[in-house]
């Protein structure tokens, strides 16, 4: 549409609104308005919506936190594990020599260059467990970064299930399932749609005759 | 019957570090011979271009969820006799029984004990031995 065209639209004369429409509309804004306040949606779906890019970032750090350390404890195992075995060949070997000559295997130095072999292997390995310890570290702070997120999260559903409940038709109310959620379950407590222990998925793969 | 060490397992996750403890947990009873597959997708492609004995899977994962690549597998007239195991942290009955009737050959909720890995891989063989 072009401009000069507007003028066509116009009335001739001004489109004559009885005040008491702007007053309705008026009321009808006041009445919305005031209804999620009171309902306590505005305020916390603003907060937790405001929050949402900050979680984004809280999740992805807990997802290279943790990470790293399950890279880092798989590594240490590994080589402590490798040391381990070391030893255990060592050893093996170290008992036949003695088995065979037990004189040779401490005057040719066998005994001595085996138990610092031991020693220099225990403090790898005690390092490797140090490391894992250390590892665990992730724990702490991700918790911490958790608990925030779990915090927002609960605002944006208390919000969201706040108003889904006021939109809904009254008939679809029950309808209304905020737990659609996909993943492991963390309280399994009072719940019949879920199994709790491998026992249970074992005795109902049995009842389905699998 | 065969057993874990003759067998060449592919194992899909999208966590690499649970693709990690499976291997090393296969390793520890005596299965050196895996190959991990980050997805369905990924997986379903491996599992036509190569020979596989046994399918350790995840449920839920990005491209191609773990009941997609079940349903693909057993569609498939030269996939379909692989045993597909399913180890996920879903722990909702409708998707056991899902995975049951989707031709799964068994299903293990996380966190699992090396245990029961090895005790469901050897009742699988052994019922693919019975049937064989």
């Amino acid at each position: 549409m072009k401009m000069e065209d507007i003028s066509t639209l116009q009335p001739a004369e001004p489109l004559q609104v009885s005040p008491e429409v702007f007053q309705q509309l008026g009321s009808i804004t006041r009445l919305l308005h005031d209804t999620m306040q009171q309902l306590g949606v505005m305020p916390k779906l603003q907060i937790a919506t405001d929050g949402l890019p900050d979680a984004r970032s809280r999740l992805t750090y807990i997802a290279s936190k943790t990470a790293e350390a399950a890279n880092k404890v798989l590594n240490s195992v590994d080589q402590a594990k490798a040391e381990h075995a070391n030893i255990a060949a060592a050893t093996r070997k170290m008992a036949e020599l003695i088995v065979a000559n037990p004189v040779k295997a401490v005057a040719s130095g066998a005994v001595l260059n085996f138990v610092q072999e031991v020693e220099q292997s225990t403090a790898r390995i005690d390092g490797h467990l140090t490391d894992i310890m250390m590892a665990q570290d992730f724990h702490d702070l991700t918790g911490q970064v958790v608990a925030k997120v779990v915090t927002l999260a609960n605002d944006l559903e208390d919000s969201l299930v706040k108003l889904l409940v006021q939109v809904v038709p009254p008939g679809q109310r029950e309808k209304v399932d905020p737990s659609v959620l996909h993943g492991p379950v963390v309280n399994a407590e009072g719940r019949t749609d879920v199994v709790t222990d491998q026992g249970e998925v074992d005795d109902l793969l049995a009842s389905l005759g699998f | 019957m065969s057993t874990p060490t003759d067998l060449k397992f592919l194992i899909v996750d999208d966590f690499s570090t649970m693709r990690r403890i499976v291997r090393g947990l296969l390793k520890e009873m005596g299965c050196h011979n895996a190959d991990e597959a980050e997805d369905g997708a990924v997986a379903l492609n491996m599992l036509k271009a190569n020979k596989y004995d046994f399918v350790v899977s995840d449920i839920n994962m990005p491209n191609m969820n773990g009941f997609d690549l079940l349903k693909a597998v057993k569609a498939d007239e030269s996939l379909k006799h692989l045993p597909v195991l399913m180890v996920t942290a879903e722990a909702r009955k409708e998707d056991i029984v899902l995975a049951a009737q989707s031709g799964a050959a068994g299903y293990i909720v996380k966190p699992f004990t090396k245990a029961t890995l090895e005790e469901k891989v050897q009742k699988i063989l052994q019922k693919l031995a019975a049937t064989a």
